[in-house]
């Protein structure tokens, strides 16, 4: 496993190099810069001249990748555009909040999708399984941002059970408590978009391994049909789903972006809509960078585990 | 095997949800330790009332907090404001109002006399003095500093507002004493512009904290990240960006001390803030840029936990006409007659606002009361297009920024009027950027943003001048150029009046611009709060006055 790691890692640097070419370079033809952002006719020509030239934008595009890159060589991701805060403060600020919901999401959406999946499984063509195939057809179909926005307006509004957005309460006291009351309605309404998809291929792979001779086998040493289920079938019915949670992480990271903007939530999507309406370069590759890395690591991930489970994979 | 897959599944499961509590720790931490605080104040003192919170709504994130470069970010302004104090104040009747100022005088209109309070002083007791005054503008008018400052006018300066290269000191700088100082401009100006872009505009730095940084360090200095020592009503508690800002009142202010213990800004888009507003979460919409849509008008006047007010009409939406490429005035006049603004104030904006043709707001004292609307006269489009011998198959180009909803959906409308005209429209929408990217190339016919409100008037008409390649009306009048010129230079206000009633009644003729609508914004405040509401123009004012209900 060790030279497996080694090889993955060396593959990943020139990955992650072509990664920030290709970034920086489409970054850069977008229409528009951070000075003439502003149009104020009372801003002399001169004075935005100035600013481009303190910024290092009249530089060549190459320049200023290498200039960027130099900076990422030293661990320095240098400065936003518009806050002038080191762009690792702002990320380092915004990345737990986002894992914090991610990972709840994706815990909510797993408890919520396995079981169902299972009974589905097991329970396949009764009524019972059409209403859950039913149901995560629906989870998966209502665009998370209207069903934010319809919770917003039954819990929060109407009902005023639950805070509108944000994860603490102004002036409150920002503890356990009150980040798990603002997380509710976020997690629940990505959690349900997860739970809706991982239904199907929860149910897929357990209807596939209950087909196997070696439950039949299990069957009749005479175990209990639970035994056969939850300690034979589901397991092996497991594996194939951790590559689809593997896929599902990076996603979660960037498919937030949306349930961040409806509800205010302080993550990493909010920061990179804002970055990206200022045309902030630095923050944009900062945020880039993560991302790249998020992706590869988990793909790294997934591997190592995917062989760990399952015995009949190997390095090589 | 298997025991191992679960065992893991459950470490990396366990590793994930721990990675994620971290990061909430540290800063759940420090926010209980406050609330805390906040708990046994009371109990340690007297039976006092719980602290007093205001939450002011705003829909555009401030990106920074830097006194000396706003960034042209009016969200930005919002937390500046009440954390700086100028030498002046403006009141929503453009009037100023002295701050640090004791008084500005001036007997030539050139060289101007600023003398400041005595007992002013920073939030740490420091008193501030005209070496805090040196210090500030030596930093940002240093040609390696980025400011929003746009002092030109001061003699000694470059067209660029800066001082030159290895220039130190400021020729139109002189210190009498620590009280007292001079501004010399080089040439003399209306003392509205002073009064404006120093007065105003110009913020403090603290010389005792900030003295030992370089000026190339200076914008990326911790210091504006966190600003803690600053001279206003308010002192800086904490920012999340793109989230909140929140500031606490400053004992040691140097007028009255503020009645409200902490004000937070929060950011949120503009629904959330119409339903927060419900909920009692936020106290007061802020303007211009925490704006409750107009639309909502309806909804918002049937919640029972706030006032709902209309501020004086403010800048409007305007439509800029890329002259290079509508050419003859009576396309464009027949433009104008064509859109139905009657019906966009009365049905989008349930008749809050008002029609007005040139940029001025009506409010403004500049503005031009004598000039007739181009009334909404089809007909008379028509004939006018005729006249022009105009190409009924040329299509034109409509730029439309996206983000404020009001004035997406007034363009919408003004797009269905013009085709209705016998005009071929091809509408495109882009984000801010984009948008201005493509206006400096050219690319467009029409477009449509608001300005900004500015006191001085000759702000207003920068952009009818004929010498800018990048101007977004590409306009060029020489009757223009000269009336904008001698309004800039004239110093008697009757006779600034005069010129720029003239100004304003030939660009009303030739039509470069045309507002379209001058919303009276909604100024949606929570009854709990007795003193304060959302301006036009100098919300904070007399923040330190503000009040709200005892709980």
């Amino acid at each position: 496993m060790g030279p497996y790691l080694v090889r993955r890692l060396l593959i990943a640097v020139p990955v992650f190099w072509g990664i920030t070419v290709l970034s920086f370079l489409i970054m850069n033809m977008a229409p528009g810069n951070p000075v003439d952002m502003f149009i104020n006719p009372n801003v002399p020509p001169e004075m935005r001249e100035l600013r481009k030239e303190l910024l290092g934008l009249n530089d060549p595009v190459y320049v200023q990748y290498f200039k960027w890159l130099a900076g990422v060589l030293r661990g320095e991701l240098g400065y936003s555009f518009s806050s002038y805060a080191p762009v690792t403060e702002l990320i380092g600020a915004r990345i737990g909040p986002t894992l914090l919901l991610a990972s709840s999401s994706l815990a909510v959406g797993l408890i919520i999708a396995i079981p169902i999946g299972i009974l589905s499984a097991v329970k396949h063509n009764t009524r019972l399984d059409y209403l859950m195939t039913g149901l995560s057809f629906l989870g998966t179909s209502i665009p998370p941002f209207f069903l934010g926005l319809g919770l917003i307006y039954i819990l929060g509004v109407e009902l005023k059970w639950l805070p509108t957005g944000g994860m603490k309460t102004l002036g409150g006291d920002g503890g356990f408590a009150d980040i798990a009351i603002h997380l509710i309605m976020p997690v629940l309404v990505l959690g349900m978009t997860i739970a809706g998809k991982k239904v199907r291929y929860v149910r897929a792979s357990m209807l596939d391994v209950l087909g196997q001779d070696y439950l039949r086998t299990a069957r009749s040493k005479g175990l209990s049909e639970w035994a056969v289920t939850n300690r034979h079938a589901l397991r092996n019915a497991l594996i194939p789903i951790i590559a689809v949670i593997g896929a599902e992480i990076p996603l979660l990271l960037g498919g937030s972006i949306i349930i961040e903007q409806v509800f205010q939530w302080p993550g990493i999507g909010q920061l990179t809509m804002e970055a990206i309406l200022s045309r902030d370069y630095p923050t944009l590759m900062g945020l880039n960078l993560v991302a790249a890395s998020v992706v590869l690591l988990t793909n790294l991930l997934i591997d190592i585990l995917y062989a760990a489970v399952d015995p009949r994979i190997e390095f090589n | 095997m298997k025991k191992k897959s679960l065992i893991l599944f459950v470490a990396i499961f366990a590793l994930l949800i721990s990675a994620c509590s971290k990061p909430a720790g540290p800063e759940a931490s420090p926010s209980a330790q406050s609330a805390g605080e906040s708990v046994t104040q009371p109990v340690q003192e007297t039976p006092a009332a719980t602290p007093k919170i205001l939450t002011i709504g705003i829909v555009n994130a401030p990106v920074t907090l830097n006194q000396i470069n706003t960034q042209g970010s009016s969200a930005s302004l919002a937390p500046i404001n009440l954390l700086n104090d100028a030498l002046l104040d403006v009141t929503d009747e453009a009037e100023f109002i002295p701050k640090l100022a004791e008084s500005i005088e001036t007997t030539d209109k050139q060289t101007y006399r600023i003398k400041l309070k005595e007992n002013a002083r920073w939030n740490d007791g420091t008193p501030f003095t005209t070496a805090d005054v040196a210090f500030t503008l030596k930093a940002a008018l240093h040609p390696k500093v980025d400011t929003s400052f746009q002092l030109s006018f001061i003699e000694g300066l470059n067209d660029a507002g800066k001082l030159d290269e290895g220039v130190t000191e400021i020729a139109g700088l002189n210190v009498i004493d620590a009280a007292t100082f001079e501004i010399k401009t080089r040439s003399p100006i209306d003392p509205l512009v002073f009064n404006e872009r120093f007065g105003v505009k110009v913020n403090f730095l603290p010389q005792h904290i900030l003295k030992d940084v370089s000026p190339e360090q200076l914008a990326t200095h911790e210091y504006f990240q966190r600003p803690a020592v600053t001279i206003g009503p308010f002192k800086f508690a904490s920012y999340v960006q793109g989230q909140h800002v929140e500031v606490t009142k400053n004992e040691n202010y140097y007028l009255d001390v503020p009645k409200i213990d902490t004000i937070f800004i929060k950011v949120l888009p503009a629904a959330n803030l119409v339903a927060q507003l419900q909920t009692g979460e936020i106290g007061m919409n802020s303007l211009p840029v925490g704006l409750v849509p107009i639309t909502d008008y309806d909804k918002v006047i049937g919640f029972d936990n706030v006032n709902v007010t209309s501020a004086p009409a403010s800048e409007p939406a305007e439509l800029f006409f890329n002259v290079e490429k509508l050419p003859d005035k009576k396309v464009r006049q027949a433009i104008a007659h064509a859109l139905n603004r009657p019906q966009i104030v009365e049905k989008l904006l349930k008749g809050q606002a008002e029609i007005i043709d040139g940029g001025i707001p009506s409010k403004h004292p500049y503005f031009n009361a004598n000039i007739k609307n181009y009334d909404y006269d089809p007909e008379k489009s028509k004939q006018l297009l005729k006249e022009a011998n105009w190409d009924a198959s040329q299509k034109l180009t409509f730029l439309i920024p996206v983000g404020n909803k009001v004035r997406e959906q007034a363009a919408d409308i003004l797009v269905q009027n013009l085709e209705a005209a016998g005009f071929k429209i091809d509408v495109q929408k882009f984000d801010f950027p984009t948008l201005i990217d493509k206006v400096e190339k050219g690319e467009h016919h029409i477009t449509i943003f608001t300005r900004d409100y500015y006191i001085e008037p000759s702000l207003y008409f920068t952009t009818y001048k004929s010498n800018d390649p990048e101007s977004v009306i590409r306009y060029n009048n020489p009757l223009v150029d000269e009336l904008i010129q001698k309004g800039e230079q004239e110093i008697d206000e009757a006779k600034r009046h005069e010129i720029y009633n003239q100004l304003q009644e030939v660009l009303h003729e030739d039509v470069p611009t045309l507002a379209v609508y001058s919303e009276k914004r909604l100024q949606v405040v929570s009854k709990d709060v007795l003193v304060g509401k959302p301006l036009n123009l100098g919300t904070f004012n007399n923040v330190n006055q503000w009040d709200l209900a005892a709980k």
